[in-house]
């Protein structure tokens, strides 16, 4: 597979552990098992603290860039000026040119509605000032969604291993671009984000299929970035149906089993194309 | 910096002798006006007949006692619609009404009485062709907004009232964003009822509402109770302003709107209103060279209110982050006009509403101004 998916992710991501399995008449059983790892990593932009992540402590470059960028902290890749990671110490520092302190004031507020009109879909200011409506005008046919699903599928080593991380991957048409799991699927996305964002890969041809519930979270990751379509093999969320709709998302989740259901913007679910 | 852009909906921050005016007859006089012959009493008195004077006054009225104090502007409304019209009357209200007028209307029409409106364009010109064509049957009242609180737009008022008076329909003219900017002649212009805020333009607290009553015109009073007057009686008295002034009246509220009228007669209705409509086209003009910024502009400008949308952004959402990044103060949404909205083309996200008042300054403008250039920058 032509993808980076093939190379080996896998290293450092989990440890072996002996455990005790037992079954109902207490039969136990010790065995040695793959465990994934976890570790806070902690960003500063600029010498400032800005949050701490828990990971499986890979990719921590792309990780710490692209939640930077989609938290409004960054805008171009030219701003930033060095990326220094101590793996040791769990740390991500990243200089930019261009900090943005009114950015800052906004982190982590909720919006606030009056009551006077329909009022916001969003509930962090900082979404509401970066999501907007996804520009593209992409056409996709069923059979390659479900195509690209396998491909994700046969990719996570360390996922077959241990059980414990979500998949995520960028992909078109033809083929799975990027891969990238973690412990937790935001972070996941955001490591794709982070990807995109420093190589400057347009996403308005692309989907991102993640093993992860279709959430609000992720939906508005999305539209800042203009990526159309989102694809799960699990549920949506009433939020990120009703924000999908509003910010011009192709949503699809229960991808398996050889189906999908679409939750909004079907017009980029093209059953002409050749699958 | 803080800057506080909402003066349409209050004028905030109020002339140091309204406060003071309202703290002194709390700290020394207290007493209920009308009610008693003690000295405190007639102070208390004599602070709201010259309020009542000076009101008189600024809405170009003759009898001071055709004035009426209420608790606001919607209260006005009510008292007129529900003491005016009954099941079987027609009215005739323009699209460009607050909810104020909207919402007693509606609750009138499922009791019986026919509301017909009269049409405005996407900018908010009153049609009044139709009013004519409207007027031609029989109708119990007109009700016109002087200024919209969407987007400052101004109504033909002269045309309308000629029109109202040519018909012999009585006119009910909704101040709220006019009174103490615009010059209003209400007997001149032969206004039947009129209504306004005391706490927007005209500078006084909140909790103070004026209603003007035509003599000839029989409206009945929401309220009943003591007036402090007549009290031997178990009816209402039948004279303004007591037929409407049940209760123990706001004191320290009329304190306050009798200065905040004294600050505008000093300070000339005239000089503020060029002020605020100055910088609304200032603003204006600059929001028209932010790239996606969509301004409501009024053909005629009767106040300082702009309204303008983000392409793409809820306003409730730019309104918010102009408050938390800046510190700004602007309302956001429909503005309890639905109808002006769906005039407007802007409902149901409605818009983003920057009002400016007597203290704000082009500095302030220019701040604004920067913050909403850094929101459009950033979103790309």
């Amino acid at each position: 597979m032509n993808s980076e998916g093939a190379e080996d992710l896998t290293a450092g991501q989990f440890a072996s552990a002996m455990v005790g399995v037992y079954d109902r008449s207490g039969k136990k059983l010790e065995q040695p098992q793959w465990v994934i790892r976890e570790r806070p990593v902690t960003l500063y932009l600029n010498g400032k603290e800005v949050v701490t992540l828990l990971c499986a402590g890979h990719h921590l470059d792309e990780l710490a860039v692209g939640f930077l960028y989609a938290e409004g902290f960054l805008r171009f890749p030219e701003d930033i000026l060095d990326i220094e990671i101590d793996d040791e110490a769990g740390t991500v520092k990243l200089s930019a040119g261009h900090d943005d302190p009114i950015a800052e004031r906004l982190w982590q507020k909720r919006t606030i509605s009056s009551g006077c009109a329909k009022g916001s879909l969003f509930y962090f200011s900082l979404d509401a000032l970066m999501g907007k409506r996804v520009k593209s005008d992409v056409r996709i046919a069923p059979a390659r969604i479900l195509d690209r699903l396998d491909d994700l599928n046969r990719l996570s080593e360390t996922y077959r291993r241990t059980h414990g991380v979500h998949n995520t991957a960028l992909a078109d048409s033809d083929r799975i671009i990027l891969f990238r799991d973690d412990i937790g699927r935001h972070n996941a996305v955001d490591m794709i984000v982070g990807h995109v964002f420093l190589h400057g890969i347009p996403l308005a041809d692309k989907m991102l299929i993640t093993t992860g519930r279709l959430t609000s979270e992720l939906l508005i990751k999305a539209a800042k970035v203009n990526l159309p379509i989102l694809v799960s093999r699990n549920t949506a969320t009433s939020l990120s149906v009703e924000l999908a709709v509003s910010l011009g998302v192709t949503l699809i989740g229960f991808a398996r089993a050889g189906k999908f259901t679409v939750y909004s913007g079907q017009e980029r679910i093209d059953v002409g194309l050749p699958g | 910096m803080s800057v506080y852009l909402d003066n349409a909906a209050t004028s905030f921050p109020k002339p140091k002798t309204v406060i003071e005016a309202a703290g002194r007859v709390l700290e020394e006089v207290g007493a209920s006006p009308g009610r008693g012959s003690h000295k405190h009493a007639v102070e208390a008195m004599a602070v709201v007949s010259d309020c009542r004077q000076k009101a008189a006054v600024i809405l170009g009225v003759k009898d001071p006692e055709r004035v009426v104090f209420t608790k606001n502007a919607t209260e006005s409304i009510n008292i007129v619609l529900k003491g005016w019209l009954r099941p079987g009357d027609r009215v005739i209200y323009s699209a460009m009404e607050h909810n104020s007028v909207a919402r007693p209307l509606m609750k009138l029409a499922s009791q019986g009485v026919g509301i017909e409106m009269i049409p405005c364009s996407s900018t908010g010109v009153l049609d009044l062709g139709a009013l004519d064509r409207l007027l031609r049957a029989k109708a119990r009242l007109v009700i016109l907004v002087h200024v919209s609180n969407v987007n400052g737009a101004m109504m033909p008022l002269q045309e309308v009232a000629d029109a109202c008076v040519r018909a012999k329909v009585p006119l009910f003219l909704d101040a709220a964003q006019s009174a103490g900017l615009q010059p209003i002649q209400a007997d001149e212009l032969g206004i039947g009822m009129l209504a306004c805020s005391g706490h927007k333009a005209l500078l006084g607290p909140a909790g103070v509402g004026i209603l003007y009553v035509r003599t000839d015109l029989d409206v009945l009073p929401l309220i009943e109770g003591g007036t402090g007057s007549r009290s031997e009686e178990l009816e209402q008295p039948e004279f303004s302003p007591d037929r409407y002034e049940s209760g123990t009246p706001n004191l320290p509220g009329l304190a306050g709107l009798r200065e905040g009228i004294g600050y505008i007669l000093d300070n000339g209705m005239n000089r503020i209103l060029n002020h605020e409509i100055g910088l609304a086209h200032y603003l204006e003009n600059e929001l028209w060279q932010i790239p996606g910024v969509r301004v409501f502009e009024p053909e005629t400008r009767g106040s300082g209110s702009v309204s303008f949308v983000v392409e793409g952004m809820n306003p409730a959402d730019t309104g918010s982050i102009l408050d938390q990044a800046f510190d700004i103060a602007v309302r956001t949404g429909l503005h309890c006009a639905p109808l002006a909205h769906r005039t407007l083309g802007t409902f149901p996200d409605g818009t983003v509403r920057v009002s400016p008042g007597f203290s704000t300054n082009i500095d302030n403008i220019e701040y604004f101004l920067n913050g909403l250039r850094w929101i459009v920058t950033k979103r790309g």
